[in-house]
């Protein structure tokens, strides 16, 4: 049985930001994830939106880790290599009325240090699809792409030698003298600490060692993703005053990095955290919404949809406002929980990760690695490069050469080296995620059978084993003409 | 005894619903068709209908894992399964052209199976 | 980067692609290259294993794989250039094609152009269907080529939704294969493939078919588990108290195509919202002078003989092209009562027209007429029409109408 300084209970933004942190120190560190790569939860299903800090109260955690996030984030999109554009953000207001939502916004904003806010009149927003009566400028407000920006800490850490083991569930945590020791379904593990990372489940693995002082309230956000050939609609995000209820901030319209728009998310309250289901009633909503903010919207122009879930510690009733809970197990020393980390959780997670990582300090002597790898700066997509460096990476690498997704522009090698991550996730989505291929107007349609011949070639891996998504997920049934000796 | 046996036209896109009073193996009344073509159709597929029959067939060291055939003649329907089974139990080495026969007399039917590709030896 | 200069660049290496470049050949083009995404000619033929093509056109019934190596043998033997596994980047308003395949990027000038990208299934987020998001929903030509090309089985249990062709095709082809299939679901009052095709597919085999049905939810957190499906009222909505489930690890999807022309956008070349293919006129010439468009790029053909036709004419006028022919008047052809599109939408020289229609819903007997203002050019009573197939048509049109510069109207009528 291994022994671990750290093992960290999921593989979210969260769990992979903070196993990056550690991943800098002289430690042994394991990350658990049930999914079958990181990124597989909320991290994956949300609006990719660096947050100002606009929104939370003065004083809270969210606020704090927002605006501290929203600073370093920049550096660490340098370091790490992961796409961000800082493309700001309007609130509209849409009659007189909300112009004092505006100023409210505006006023915690200014107390939470956040710069360059500015209502403008309806005349000053430049944004030509979009009619208002006024709108809160918010430029430090930015982009990311969810699961990249996961991906870039998840990868990185693994390559600084923090083990990943995917699709490996905790299923019960014991504390034995100085340790716990972990049980999983692939197997028992030994770690001095352990950090709940667990999101959506984190009241689930603290019932394992004590009885829980909080509940988990999930709530769905559906999604809805827009052709790329829509996203000159609008330059910035743009969101509604938010509503009064529900601690969310209300339907809005976000570009993301790929260049798509998002509408959504909605915000339901359900009873199952695996609930990840997007409805009919939803999907119309999300249109009706979004062609409040911007009239041209079709729902011819959909290609996809999804469902992500909040994990709320306050109910409705409650007005499903909660801040964030940091904290070591006062029963259980060495249990350290992150509980009830939604919005603006991803902004927030690099800041978040340094402050576990200070606690850590408090248990263990940490000492910097003098090996620590920097991320190799991920290359440019074949899709951004001039004709020139297409020639000359063609040249040096054939592979470069050849599309296999058409809506995206993604080449084999793109593929491969999706495939060739350090974590070793290699479902259909661990590619779709890390180089497009996939994620275009097709859904698939021509990639699939590519993608599915570059795993067969490449990794010699046997069709039934090929997963979409998850642990269980798997594509096919084998061959139609059973071939011997395979 | 007779029995009524309703046939789908399929000679062209309307599809008439032909209705054939069968005597044991001689037409007695045949009704629905709105046009001549239709009664040749009806009384061939009340009577012994057949199938063209396409499937494929395992290739060994081929630049394709499968080769794509045709039966040389409509199979009898009652047939297909039985052989459909035979088509699964075989394989066949590359290079394979358009056109050569894999199997002859399949199933009894006196009815080749030809290959309607051609395969590449690896 | 490479450089080449070429009469005629067919890009896509379907059907239509090998058509247009064997005519434009026949017809006198010197150089004529086809620029293919596959490792293959003949697009999707290969995996279309079973029979039926080229009957209108030859009145030999051929498989797909046959019909496709018919055409590349006449390429092979015409010397037409072939480079596969390459992706047209984009194209320009100077007819100057980007490329780039494993040898590197290529400009490919090019006197004349012939688009044949075909086109792209829908997918499950163009019918907006709500639930899961599980493995083992695949569209139906997916999981053709699965089957058919690859050796791979991608489902036991499986409803389609669709009653296509395509979707016809493949649940005899999953029968055959051991599979179990539930149902083919579809939304319409009737079967959208031909009568032949839901009489040797699905009544041969006692597989149901549920019309006026859609699928409602998806469920299944790995691999699909589970759909509902329900009736529908006449706008299509779902009626409530209708709905039932079926267990079954796939859903095929069959629900129509879309023209693959993103590739136009560059080049600034009209597209017709309905067909979803670029604007032509009579000699299938796009908006851009010398850019000419056939097959499922154009419009989505019912039956590969009919688009091969249209792609030879295609072919031929590419090679025919000449500029300083080209007249500046034209009219416009406009689908009327009862049409859902027209092709072609412009006709500017007078003479011999071949028009493709689809009426807006099934009649039995209609009449089609083709009016300039109240003047009568065409009269013609139709027997059975269907969005399902495609009427096709041969007109003669005057000197003194396409003088005239009045747009003519395409109507089908039921009455008169």
């Amino acid at each position: 049985m291994k022994n671990f300084h750290v093992a960290i209970i999921g593989g979210g933004v969260i769990g992979s930001s903070i196993a990056w942190e550690l991943s800098k120190y002289k430690l042994d560190v394991v990350v658990f994830e049930m999914g079958s790569d990181v990124a597989s939860g909320a991290s994956k299903a949300n609006s990719g939106v660096v947050h100002s800090g606009i929104n939370s109260p003065p004083s809270s955690l969210k606020a704090r880790y927002c605006v501290e996030g929203n600073k370093i984030l920049q550096s660490l999109a340098d370091n790490l290599g992961f796409p961000l554009k800082w493309i700001g953000k309007y609130v509209i207001a849409k009659n007189e009325e909300e112009i004092k939502e505006l100023e409210r916004l505006k006023k915690v904003g200014i107390e939470n240090c956040v710069p360059g806010l500015k209502i403008k009149n309806g005349a000053e927003v430049t944004e030509p699809n979009i009619s208002c009566f006024a709108a809160l400028w918010v430029p430090t407000a930015g982009i990311v792409s969810p699961y990249k920006f996961t991906m870039a800490f998840a990868e990185n850490a693994a390559e600084n030698d923090v083990k990943f083991l995917l699709e490996t569930k905790v299923t019960n945590l014991i504390k034995h003298k100085d340790c716990f020791i972990l049980k999983t379904n692939k197997g028992e593990y030994q770690s001095l600490l352990v950090v709940n990372a667990a999101g959506l489940n984190c009241r689930e693995i603290i019932s394992m060692v004590e009885k829980p002082d909080f509940n988990v309230y999930p709530c769905r956000g559906e999604y809805l993703v827009l052709d790329k050939k829509h996203s000159s609609l609008i330059n910035s995000m743009i969101y509604p005053v938010p509503p009064k209820e529900l601690g969310v901030l209300g339907v809005h319209i976000t570009p993301t990095i790929g260049g798509n728009i998002l509408l959504g998310p909605s915000a339901e309250f359900i009873d199952d955290t695996e609930n990840k289901k997007t409805t009919r009633e939803m999907m119309k909503t999300l249109i009706i919404e979004g062609r409040k903010i911007i009239p041209a919207i079709s729902d011819r122009a959909v290609i996809n949809a999804y469902s992500g879930i909040r994990c709320k510690l306050a109910s409705p009733e409650e007005g499903g406002w909660s801040d964030y809970r940091i904290e070591e197990s006062k029963q259980v020393s060495g249990l350290i929980s992150l509980l009830g980390i939604e919005s603006p959780g991803l902004t927030g997670a690099p800041a978040i990760a340094k402050d576990v990582v200070r606690m850590i300090s408090q248990s263990i002597e940490l000492k910097f690695k003098d090996n620590f790898k920097f991320a190799k700066i991920k290359r440019k997509r074949f899709s951004e490069m001039s004709v020139k460096e297409r020639s000359d990476f063609i040249k040096k690498d054939e592979r470069w050469g050849r599309i296999v997704c058409r809506c995206e522009q993604i080449t084999e090698k793109e593929v491969i080296d999706a495939l060739s991550n350090p974590l070793g996730a290699k479902t259909l989505s661990s590619v779709k995620y890390r180089c497009r291929a996939g994620m275009g107007r097709c859904q698939g349609g021509f990639c699939t059978q590519h993608i599915i011949r570059i795993i067969k070639k490449q990794f010699n891996m046997d069709v039934k084993n090929i997963k979409l998504r998850s642990p269980d997920s798997n594509l096919f049934f084998g061959r139609t003409r059973e071939v011997r000796n395979e | 005894m007779t029995k009524d046996k309703e046939i789908t036209c399929i000679v062209c896109p309307i599809g008439c619903k032909i209705l054939v009073d069968l005597d044991g193996k001689q037409i007695k009344n045949l009704e629905g068709n709105k046009c001549k073509q239709g009664i040749d159709y009806a009384i061939n597929e009340a009577l012994d209908p057949r199938r063209m029959l396409t499937s494929s067939i395992l290739v060994i060291g081929g630049n394709w894992p499968l080769v794509s055939i045709k039966s040389s003649q409509p199979v009898p329907r009652d047939k297909v399964f039985q052989v459909l089974k035979e088509i699964k139990k075989i394989k066949v080495k590359a290079p394979i052209k358009l056109g050569q026969i894999i199997l002859t007399n399949i199933a009894n039917t006196n009815i080749n199976i030809i290959a309607t590709k051609s395969i590449e030896k690896l | 980067m490479s450089n080449q200069d070429v009469d005629v660049a067919v890009i896509g290496g379907g059907p239509a692609g090998l058509a247009a470049a064997v005519s434009a050949k026949e017809h006198g083009a010197k150089h004529v290259v086809i620029l293919d995404r596959n490792s293959w000619l003949g697009g999707i033929l290969p995996q279309c294993i079973h029979d039926g093509f080229g009957v209108e056109e030859t009145g030999e019934s051929m498989t797909g794989p046959e019909y496709a190596e018919k055409y590349i043998s006449m390429a092979q033997q015409q010397n037409i250039g072939v480079m596969n596994e390459t992706m047209v980047l984009h194209f320009d308003k100077k007819r100057e094609i980007i490329a780039v395949n494993k040898k590197g990027i290529h400009k490919i000038k090019a006197k004349t152009i012939v688009l044949a990208m075909g086109c792209r299934e829908k997918t499950r987020w163009s019918a907006m269907i709500p639930g899961d998001r599980p493995s083992g929903i695949f569209t139906a030509g997916v999981a053709q080529s699965f089957i058919n090309l690859y050796n791979i089985m991608p489902g036991k249990n499986v409803v389609i939704l669709g009653s296509g062709d395509v979707g016809l095709i493949i649940a005899r082809r999953l029968k055959f294969e051991g599979a179990n299939v539930l149902g083919v679901i579809e939304i319409l009052p009737y079967a959208s493939g031909l009568p032949r095709n839901v009489v040797q597919c699905l009544d041969d085999y006692d597989i149901p078919l549920f019309l006026n049905h859609t699928v409602t939810s998806i469920e299944g957190r790995e691999r699909l588990e589970r759909i509902a499906i329900a009736q529908v009222n006449k706008n299509m909505n779902p009626i409530s108290g209708t709905e039932r489930q079926i267990k079954c690890d796939t859903l095929l999807l069959s629900l129509g195509l879309i023209p693959e022309n993103e590739l136009l956008k560059n080049a600034d070349i009209k597209i017709d919202e309905i067909t979803g293919g670029p604007v032509v006129d009579q000699n299938l010439e796009t908006t851009l002078g010398g850019v000419f468009a056939c097959g499922n790029c154009l419009q989505v053909y019912d039956t590969v003989d009919m688009l091969s036709i249209d792609a030879k004419r295609a072919g031929k006028n590419a090679a025919k092209y000449n500029k300083s022919k080209k007249l500046k008047t034209s009219i416009k052809l406009i689908a009327g009562k009862g049409v859902r599109y027209v092709v072609p939408q412009k006709i500017d020289v007078a003479g011999t027209v071949h028009i493709t229609l689809r009426s807006e819903k099934p009649q039995e007997k209609s009449i089609l007429w083709i009016i300039e203002n109240d003047k009568i050019i065409l009269r013609k009573k139709l027997r059975f029409v269907n969005p399902a197939n495609m009427v096709k048509l041969v007109i003669e049109i005057p000197p003194e109408v396409v003088k005239s510069g009045h747009k003519l109207e395409v109507i089908i009528d039921d009455k008169r």
